[in-house]
């Protein structure tokens, strides 16, 4: 794989500007044309959502058709749905803290391997390497069940510190691969430079190496943090008490609705409230976003 | 505050708590309930206390669940839209025929306007408002302990045929197909709907946040008069082992003292005692009466894997109705049987 | 892999030769990876998942051993296996939207400058959002009170009045499968992406000077080049797909008339709504072998490949 990648890139030739044939000017036309055309229907659904959280109460109801508000903004949809529940703010904090929580813990555990992956040398490591790696193999729809019951056993059910180390469990194969190829890029002098000047052990890995690898961190991370806040099924299954829902398992609840009525104002105030971090967080770490996708892909 | 209820019936922790009646019989039969038959028995008014709930209160014999609070399934029809379409707005439908009449004038009166409305993919709203047209015709869905389904009825399949010539003929808005029950309120108090069944939760419910809305409330009837309701509400229980039984008792003597069953019923509940029920509901809207003789008239029925026959959005029930009401006339034969067969291997294999 | 890290130690300054300090670092490493192999435990309960599955284990009350009956009574589960034949048709459906419209993304965003990046990031977007909320959106996009498709098709004229597109089932399947070529086609763009980008521009423009047709240069130049990226999207989408549950639960609550029932859906209603544990933890295994099988049919396909290359 590699070296076809540096033949392309290093063979990559100069690009001239030529003045363009008409052919090519209609081509280029048609070919921008066809560009908007798709990128517009891929953003519609998100801007139709976005737009219509803001109509009025007495709009909401209807199609949107036009989506934007008529009357002017309102954040009617965004108070009723304040209104479900311990209020939107609640649950909000609650999936905070688990993508946070898994974020953290997912770089913590993650950073440890991949360095131990990396730089140790021990009995059985290619099995245990193998081991985790292979637990993607596993799909967790599989174990629900009995995931369930061990959790109640541990008296993790209904918790969300349960929900973080199964989320942290789930995001681990990729994580420690990841990191494990951070570590192996770093050049081994400006470790053993570093062990010169009597930097070590846990100190060596936070003060030099870390530094060096944050992209891969930073990827690691994202990726936890998102799918911890995606996460439908598990939470859905582990959390019994509505106060310790996630965002998507409440948004739910708003979706069956209560005493017989469905409020899709508010449905379309939480989806929004859902989507915005995920689309803030991707737009600033796009790179990061990318790169891990890629890595992951490559292998 | 049934939750207030709870936490001073048990102190902290649950000792005792309220629960929808209709999974009575499947936590007793899972052993997690106390038997509270001394207790009831010693109640000088338990021969007044709500008979469905008790019935389905009781599990081999001995009672493990009382009555907490109370909500019976009526018909609702809008004043206004009646008025319009030249039907008298005091008088509610009495049969099959005078629904389907009526839902017929009213729909003509166009302008997004529809005759009648039911929630018909949900399988808990149609235990509790279709089932009593299968009831007041005679028919019934269970045996009495629930160890036989009873489906495969030619009530059921005229109750059935009944819902699909309004569906055919455009009397029911195409929402209801994929309604799970989160418009089963919502569409009635919108006033475009002329008849729909309904619960008497629905009464306090309007009067509150559609206080413009002009309806009328009577009895679900069956295909040529008579009339049925269910009988839903939560139960009182108690978790077995537990050593608060003065404190419940405390409890339930004011819940079912007159001022305990007037507080209920300001709460939106019914009544669930016989004899003071009149006066608990004096001075409210009178519609309750109505609403709380079709609880006195009211069945439960009783099963101990109800949630997997009935209120499970993939169960028997609700994918036999569907299919029934929204398909064609051959289609009620097959289903109504195929609902039979699945709900009979359901209640077989928890046996 | 392993075989590489090793290479690389090797080749190290010789660490301290005293076996003491070796130990040490033994330790030390381990000590590193702990954390994480304590949380790999967590999939032990796979074996619990077979114990459980001879089982008939109610939430409450105690378990009791049944041997393989759970294995029998689900040969003849009509629904289960309806469910699996449902997430097979699903997989082929959207499989093939998602990989063909990913491919055709990625062919058409290939190239640099920042306007076709701007393309990208826009087909990209859904990626990030979550199936949850996609499904939240799209429930409502198809409601026929209140949603965008009903009203839209009636105000285009396609239909006369508004139709409830969920209540059957072609229109009801199609708009989900829809929905997920919207919110995944993206991701699939990208993992094609880094194949075609490994194409040399050299090779293409050669290949137009000799006279090869597009077709030809897309059959001869392009395929080959991605054709791992596209076996690794294959697995994704194929084990992606057959574990399907948000969008069908959220949108469609396995309507119309439990048509639109996934596997993962049928064992979450069995174990978590009907509490059959024992019985959910026999349908999972048929569902692990099969999603096995799967991933091996499907390694053994790439790596074919790979050594015909």
């Amino acid at each position: 794989m590699s070296p076809v990648l540096d033949t392309a890139a290093g063979a990559a030739p100069p690009r001239r500007r030529r003045r363009l044939r008409p052919a090519d000017r209609l081509h280029r036309a048609l070919f921008h044309l066809a560009g908007i055309i798709v990128a517009v229907l891929f953003l519609a659904p998100i801007a139709f959502l976005v737009l219509a959280a803001f109509r009025p109460a007495a709009e909401a109801v209807s199609p949107p058709l036009p989506p934007w508000p008529k009357a002017g903004p309102s954040l009617d949809s965004f108070a009723r749905l304040d209104a479900f529940g311990e209020g939107i703010w609640h649950y909000a904090g609650n999936s905070l803290i688990v993508a946070v929580a898994t974020g953290a813990l997912t770089i913590l555990v993650s950073v440890l391997a991949g360095y131990g992956f990396s730089r140790y040398r021990f009995p059985l490591k290619g099995v245990v390497f193998v081991l985790i790696l292979a637990t993607i193999m596993v799909p967790f729809q599989s174990i629900l069940t009995p995931l369930f019951l061990v959790l109640a056993k541990l008296g993790l059910q209904n918790s969300l510190v349960g929900l973080v180390l199964i989320y942290v469990t789930l995001q681990l194969p990729f994580s420690v691969f990841m990191m494990r190829n951070a570590f192996d890029a770093i050049p081994k002098e400006i470790e053993e430079a570093a062990r010169i000047d009597g930097v070590r052990g846990l100190k060596l890995l936070l003060r030099v190496l870390a530094p060096l690898a944050l992209p891969g961190i930073v990827s690691v991370g994202l990726f936890a943090f998102l799918n911890a806040w995606n996460e439908f099924l598990a939470a859905l299954v582990f959390l019994t008490d509505e106060r310790n829902y996630t965002l998507p398992v409440m948004m739910m609840v708003v979706r069956q609705g209560r005493f017989g009525s469905i409020d899709w104002g508010a449905l379309q105030a939480g989806v929004t409230l859902m989507m915005i971090p995920c689309l803030l967080l991707f737009l600033a770490l796009q790179r990061f976003y990318i790169r891990g996708l890629t890595a992951g892909a490559v292998k | 505050m049934q939750k207030y209820a709870v936490a001073a019936a048990g102190g902290t922790a649950p000792d005792a708590l309220s629960l929808d009646l209709i999974y009575t019989p499947s936590f007793a039969a899972s052993g997690q309930l106390q038997d509270i038959t001394d207790l009831a028995k010693s109640l000088p008014y338990f021969d007044q206390l709500s008979k469905a709930h008790l019935s389905v209160g009781t599990y081999q014999d001995r009672i493990y669940g009382l009555p907490f609070s109370a909500d019976s399934s009526v018909l609702v029809w809008n004043k206004k839209l009646f008025r319009e379409a030249g039907l008298d707005p005091d008088k509610g439908p009495t049969t099959w025929a005078e629904i389907r009449a009526d839902a017929e004038k009213v729909d003509a009166l166009g302008n997004g306007v529809d005759g009648f409305y039911f929630s018909g993919n949900c399988g808990g709203c149609n235990i509790f408002t279709f089932t009593p047209l299968i009831w007041a015709s005679g028919g019934d869905i269970f045996n009495a302990d629930g160890t036989e389904a009873t489906i495969d009825t030619p009530q059921m399949r005229d109750a059935v045929a009944f819902y699909q010539g309004m569906v055919k003929d455009g009397l029911v808005p195409a929402g209801s197909q994929t309604d799970t029950g989160s418009n089963f309120f919502a569409a009635f108090a919108t006033g475009k709907i002329g008849i729909s069944p309904s619960g008497a939760f629905a009464i306090g419910a309007l009067n509150e946040q559609f206080p413009d809305l002009e309806y009328g409330v009577t009895f679900l009837p069956g295909k040529e008069g008579g009339s049925s309701s269910f009988a839903g509400g939560d139960n009182f229980v108690v978790s077995s082992g537990t050593d608060k039984m003065e404190a419940i008792k405390a409890f339930l003597d004011y819940a079912y003292s007159l001022e305990g069953q007037t507080l209920l019923a300001r709460n939106g509940s019914l009544p669930v005692r016989a004899d003071v029920a009149k006066e608990a509901l004096a001075g409210l809207d009178e519609r309750y009466l109505i609403a709380a003789e079709a609880m006195a008239n009211g069945k439960t029925p009783y099963s101990v894997v109800f949630n997997d026959l009935i209120n499970s959005a993939n169960g028997p029930w609700i994918s036999m109705l569907n299919k029934a009401f929204f398909g064609d006339e051959a289609s009620i034969g097959p289903a109504v049987e195929e609902g039979q067969a699945a709900m009979q291997s359901i209640i077989d294999t928890a046996g | 892999m392993s075989a590489i890290t090793g290479q690389a130690l090797a080749a190290r300054p010789a660490v301290s030769p005293r076996r003491s300090r070796r130990r040490r670092r033994d330790l030390a490493g381990l000590l590193y990876v702990a954390p994480a192999l304590a949380l790999v435990l967590f999939v032990l309960p796979l074996g619990m998942t077979v114990w459980m599955s001879l089982h008939n284990w109610p939430l409450l009350g105690l378990p009791r051993w049944i041997g393989l009956a759970n294995y029998k009574a689900l040969w003849n589960d009509k629904a289960f296996w309806r469910s699996l034949g449902f997430t097979a048709h699903y997989t082929l459906f959207a499989t093939i939207g998602l990989l063909g419209t990913g491919l055709a993304l990625a062919l058409f965003a290939q190239g640099t400058g920042r306007v076709v990046a701007l393309y990208r990031t826009a087909f990209f977007l859904p990626v990030v959002i979550g199936f949850a909320s996609a499904s939240l959106l799209w429930a409502w996009l198809a409601n026929v009170d209140s949603g965008l498709f009903p009203a839209l098709f009636e105000a285009l004229g396609l239909t006369s009045g508004r139709v409830n597109i969920l209540a059957t089932f072609d229109p009801a399947f199609w708009s989900v499968t829809v929905m997920v070529v919207w919110k995944m086609a993206g991701f699939y763009m990208v993992i094609l992406m880094s194949g075609l980008q490994a194409i040399p521009a050299d090779y293409t423009e050669a290949a137009r000077i000799d006279g090869a047709s597009a077709l030809q240069r897309f059959r001869h130049i392009t395929l080959p080049l991605i054709r791992r990226p596209f076996a690794l999207a294959l697995v994704l989408c194929v084990s992606g797909s057959m574990l399907a549950f948000d969008q069908f639960y959220i949108i469609l609550a396995g309507g119309p008339q439990n048509q639109t029932v996934t596997a993962v859906y049928w064992i979450f209603n069995t174990s978590f709504v009907s509490f059959r544990l024992g019985y959910g933890a026999a349908l999972s295994m048929v569902l692990l072998v099969i999603l096995v099988a799967l991933s091996v049919v499907q390694m053994w396909l790439l790596r074919d490949k790979e050594e015909a290359r």
